[in-house]
């Protein structure tokens, strides 16, 4: 390269670096979503928001697929950090007390307020189960887009072949074993198909560990109060020793951490005869799978229970008013009830409002789709997700102990123990301040 | 005794082939993978066979489900621009240790010497805040700004000049020509082989960077190819689909691909050329 | 020494003596300038800022950090999850610098003639180099899968049982550490290879004269003669294996469990997800002052060894 060259593509270059202005037409904002399978959900997410764009002249939505949960967590208050945050996230549902905490996040009951709404009859829509995750001491903060919750998926001829009912799936802990243990087969050492599969990595792991947890009588945490979490009840320990003795008592799990591609690539191929996975991925299986499934309850055993997951539509702090009230049209817009119900068909998740439900197009769906039903009907069954201060690192804590289990290096005694200590710690500063109750 | 000689070279180039092509085998997995199109759920998904009808609908799933224009455009800037003020900060400092007696130049040498251990990602923290400071957070500058003086150019270049005979400086200078037209007419393009491997190494390694662009880019619109392969990567729920992950990698590592295939010596020489010291 | 003399710039700049003698030492300075002020922000600063950052900390709900000395460095070493990475990221030096080593002097071994051949598989074996370490990371990820991946694709039959490589807290790190090795077994391959080009032939031939097969040859005579390269290597193996987290991030995570946290990594998720800003400057201290140590040994080895050869 030249001198001149050279020196005049570092000029161009520092000049380029400097600004990237974007020209707009009406309020410019940004929107910072993830979805739960690339491709084609983040084309379809950009045509509601192409929708929305072109019937709402006046505000010019850049939406940016963030990649998954926590990627989105991390950039969004990483721009928020630094000043510049996206009008509207699209976040985890359990991510509202840390937004809370950090002051990030308006209220939406302000909001409501500001435009003639009534925030105290606004949620009445939403199925309550959905309502602890996205409040924060009585306040409303967040607007649940999708929501799921943890499912059975069997394949139909495994339990034909294995004697089992398929119309009849395992309800109980102890029929859900026994079933497993019939439709494990084994060549040699070797096993070609799995009674149960789940997913072992970050984020879904705990969310299914909380899942057993409640299902065993639990509380797992506190919703009221972002800073206490019970990992080491009997409770939580008994859903942590049903999970390990899967693996390493009677066999009908792979051990380690089991990636969610495989366990559903797995069930595909029929390696797998049960496998837990999200609501969420229900048009996935139903589009990939090539033989009759069913979708069942999670098995019970002190009770029926299983938490929500899914994402929820906030609104940022710090944005000029033009910017708020085109956030505040967006978000109107994406929680309709006929929008919520386009993407609920579109995804698996369901609708989080009722009246979605009431809609002819959402009632001839769930006609030809009985599977949807089911997974609407453990929503009776729902419990808020895991949402304390530092929800991660709280959450990680006895994820780490968890794949230790699995893999057959802990034992559910001390994972829960070592569990908690290690949460207790993550919390201890907003513990604290709950301690001392003169410095809030 | 020749014959013996024959079959171990032959046996042992036949063993270096087998390991050679094991190596790659990740690379031909991406190619076939990226062009087979039906890929859900199918337990072949990990055979090397190429597809009977290949397509490139892996390739549209993936252009679709991130930004790459915008990816391919960020990473040219960053690349390219990254490498002008490279070439312009180490031809000057590389000339200031080659040809110049100063006071204080072997502590300065040492100093640089330790760039080349305390690279940026171990800084992220404190890197970040000065470029928050600094204004250009979230900025292609920002990615680039860490690297714009470079320990291992410098003494690359001051190598080089060393190596260079005064001879065609000296007539320069008595012709009158200043410090800087010695070096702009007589010294760069006698080192423009060191310049070069300089330029390749460099592309490389900023075309590759990842955790420092990860820290400091928020906005999709400011992403790099590493960065684009990342969030195609991270789906939320998780349901892979490895052939668009296959056609997606491909995407991003093509262009250094190509070009080292085609310059592969360059290439090597640039690599042994950053040995020596 | 003529060029100081004749020198038509400053004579042009400044007429007298004294003040051609000034602008003549800010030369240097004027020169170094633009790397200096990238140094300095980049590098220098940015250690004294992180050194200071370690002795604050920051209160819930507060805006601003309070001094606390080294409290931090106090509940960096009684955290559970440092010692892990501290340990972790030990053994993954061994166990990627040690291989890297090995194989890259066994291809360049048996590459070393450039015949056309020769040329190819280099070229293959380079390969992963040239890609991004988060790409390689993707496709490694695949053929780790336990039943559809391409290893239990291929060799499941072989293997007595399924190994989930990277979903194992017992194969994780050594999954890790192979996908470095992978990558960079074929860039110190060509240090070697230009070394042993640069050999002169008479020490081999004299070894072969003496009678020494050629086992006796590479351990008496080429091992030796390469210990410059070698030390070199290790040291540029060494400061990857602090340096590089990239895969880290996406293939695992740090999991399962803790198994494959290694110290940047720890400092990233302290700073990005735990928000413990002076926890991670504490980490980030400790972290610089092991590469420094690490670096520093190896290079003295270098220095020593390459004396030595000579």
């Amino acid at each position: 390269m030249g001198i001149k060259t050279t020196l005049g593509l570092a000029a161009l270059t520092l000049a380029i670096g400097f600004g990237a202005p974007q020209a707009s037409a009406g309020t410019s904002i940004d929107f910072y979503f993830p979805v739960p399978v690339q491709g084609a959900l983040a084309r379809e997410m950009g045509e509601i928001v192409k929708t929305f764009n072109e019937s709402h002249p006046d505000v010019v939505v850049n939406a940016a697929f963030t990649g998954s949960y926590d990627d989105t967590r991390l950039k969004a208050q990483a721009a928020f950090e630094a000043g510049k945050p996206p009008a509207v996230a699209l976040v985890s549902a359990n991510n509202v007390p840390d937004f809370v905490i950090a002051d990030q996040i308006e209220s939406i009951d302000g909001l409501l307020a500001a435009h003639h709404q009534d925030p105290k009859t606004f949620m009445d829509d939403f199925w309550p189960a959905l309502r602890a995750n996205a409040t924060s001491d009585g306040t409303l903060y967040a607007i649940p887009f999708q929501n799921s919750t943890p499912i059975l998926y069997i394949n139909v001829n495994e339990f034909k072949e294995a004697g089992l009912d398929p119309d009849h799936p395992p309800a109980t802990w102890t029929e859900f074993v026994a079933a497993a243990e019939k439709l494990t087969k084994r060549d040699g050492e070797k096993v070609t198909q799995y009674g149960f599969e789940m997913p072992g990595i970050y984020d879904y792991l705990g969310w299914i560990t909380q899942t057993f947890a409640m299902s065993n009588g639990g509380l797992f945490f506190n919703p009221i109060n972002p800073g206490e979490v019970y990992y080491d009840q009997p409770s939580t320990q008994g859903a942590v020793q049903f999970l390990g003795d899967l693996v390493a008592k009677h066999k009908v799990m792979p051990p380690g951490v089991v990636d969610p591609s495989q366990v559903s690539t797995d069930f595909f191929a029929g390696r797998a005869a049960m496998v837990m996975l999200s609501t969420g991925a229900l048009t996935f299986i139903r589009e990939g799978a090539k033989f009759p499934y069913k979708v069942a309850f999670v098995p019970r055993q002190r009770r029926n229970a299983a938490p929500i997951g899914g994402g929820s539509m906030v609104v940022f702090k710090t944005l000029t008013p033009e910017a708020r009230e085109a956030a505040w049209t967006f978000v109107s817009y994406m929680t309709s009830a006929a929008t919520l119900g386009r993407w609920s068909r579109a995804t698996g998740y369901f609708s989080p409002r009722k009246s979605s439900y009431d809609m002819p197009e959402m009632k001839s769906f769930i006609d030809q789709h009985p599977d949807a039903l089911v997974a609407l009907n453990q929503l009776e069954y729902a419990q808020p997700w895991l949402a304390t201060y530092n929800v991660v690192a709280v959450r990680k804590a006895l994820e780490d102990q968890m794949q230790a289990v699995l893999s057959g290096k802990q034992n559910a005694a001390d994972a829960v123990r070592l569990a908690q200590k290690n949460a207790n710690e993550i919390m201890k500063p907003y513990q604290e301040k709950l301690a001392q109750p003169g410095a809030m | 005794m020749r014959i013996r000689l024959r079959i171990g070279a032959v046996v042992l180039g036949a063993l270096a082939a087998a390991v050679a092509l094991l190596w790659a085998t990740p690379f031909l997995w991406m190619l076939v993978a990226s062009l087979r199109a039906d890929s859900f759920g199918s337990l072949d998904m990990a055979s090397l066979l190429p597809p009977r009808s290949p397509s490139f609908a892996n390739f549209r799933a993936a252009w679709d489900a991130g930004d790459f224009p915008v990816y391919y455009l960020n990473t040219l800037i960053v690349v390219l621009g990254t490498l002008s003020v490279q070439l312009v900060t180490i031809s000057l400092a590389g000339y200031a240790f080659a040809r110049l007696r100063f006071w204080g130049r072997d502590v300065l040498f040492y100093l640089f010497l330790l760039q080349l251990m305390i690279v940026p990602p171990v800084l992220i923290l404190p890197n970040l805040k000065t470029v928050i400071a600094l204004g250009i957070d979230n900025r292609l500058l920002g990615v680039m700004a860490p690297y714009f003086a470079s320990a291992f150019g410098t003494f690359l270049m001051r190598q080089t000049f060393r190596s260079l005979p005064r001879d065609f400086e000296d007539a320069a200078e008595i012709d009158g020509a200043s410090l800087l037209q010695r070096l702009r007419y007589v010294l760069l393009p006698l080192a423009r082989p060191a310049l070069a491997a300089f330029a390749i190494v460099s592309v490389v390694a900023h075309w590759n960077e990842f955790l420092w662009p990860l820290i400091v880019i928020n906005s999709p619109g400011e992403r790099t190819l590493t960065l684009g392969l990342a969030s195609v990567l991270g789906g939320a729920e998780g349901a892979a689909q490895w052939g668009l992950i296959a056609a997606a990698t491909l995407l991003v590592s093509a262009p250094l691909l190509a070009a080292f295939l085609a310059f592969q010596r360059q290439f090597v020489d640039s690599f042994v050329f950053s040995g020596i010291k | 020494m003529t060029a100081e003399i004749f020198d038509a710039d400053t004579r042009k700049v400044a007429p007298r003596l004294g003040a051609r003698i000034a602008v003549r030492r800010l030369r240097p300075l004027a020169l170094m300038a633009p790397s200096l002020v990238a140094l300095g922000l980049f590098t220098y600063w940015p250690v004294l800022s992180v050194a200071i950052d370690s002795l604050y900390a920051r209160r819930l709900g507060a805006r601003a950090s309070v001094f606390v000395g080294l409290d931090n460095y106090v509940r960096l070493l009684r955290d559970d999850k440092f010692a892990a990475a501290l340990i972790n990221n030990l053994i993954y030096l061994a166990a990627t610098v040690v291989p890297s080593l090995i194989l890259a002097l066994a291809f360049a071994l048996l590459l070393r003639r450039s015949t056309a051949f020769n040329r190819a598989l280099r070229a293959l074996l380079f390969f992963p180099t040239v890609v991004p370490l988060i790409a390689a990371a993707a496709l490694w990820t695949f053929l780790f899968l336990p039943t559809i991946g391409l290893i239990d694709y291929y060799l499941g039959s072989f293997l007595p049982v399924s190994v989930n490589w990277i979903g194992d807290e017992r194969t994780a790190l050594a999954a890790i550490s192979f996908v470095t090795v992978w990558k960079n077994a074929g860039y110190y391959m060509l240090f070697y290879l230009a070394a042993l080009q640069a050999m002169p032939h008479e020490l081999i031939e004299a070894a072969i004269l003496d009678g020494a097969g050629p086992w006796q040859r590479l351990r008496h005579v080429i091992l030796p003669l390469l210990a410059p390269t070698t030390s070199f290597v290790a040291v540029i193996a060494f400061i990857q294996a602090i340096t590089t987290v990239d895969h880290v991030i996406v293939m695992t995570r740090g999991g399962p469990g803790d198994s494959t946290t290694l110290l940047l990594y720890y400092v990233f998720t302290t700073a990005t997800e735990v928000h413990d800003i002076g926890k991670a400057a504490a980490a980030t201290v400790l972290t610089l002052a092991l590469l420094l140590l690490v670096s520093g040994a190896g290079i003295r080895v270098f220095e020593r060894r390459g004396g030595d050869a000579n």
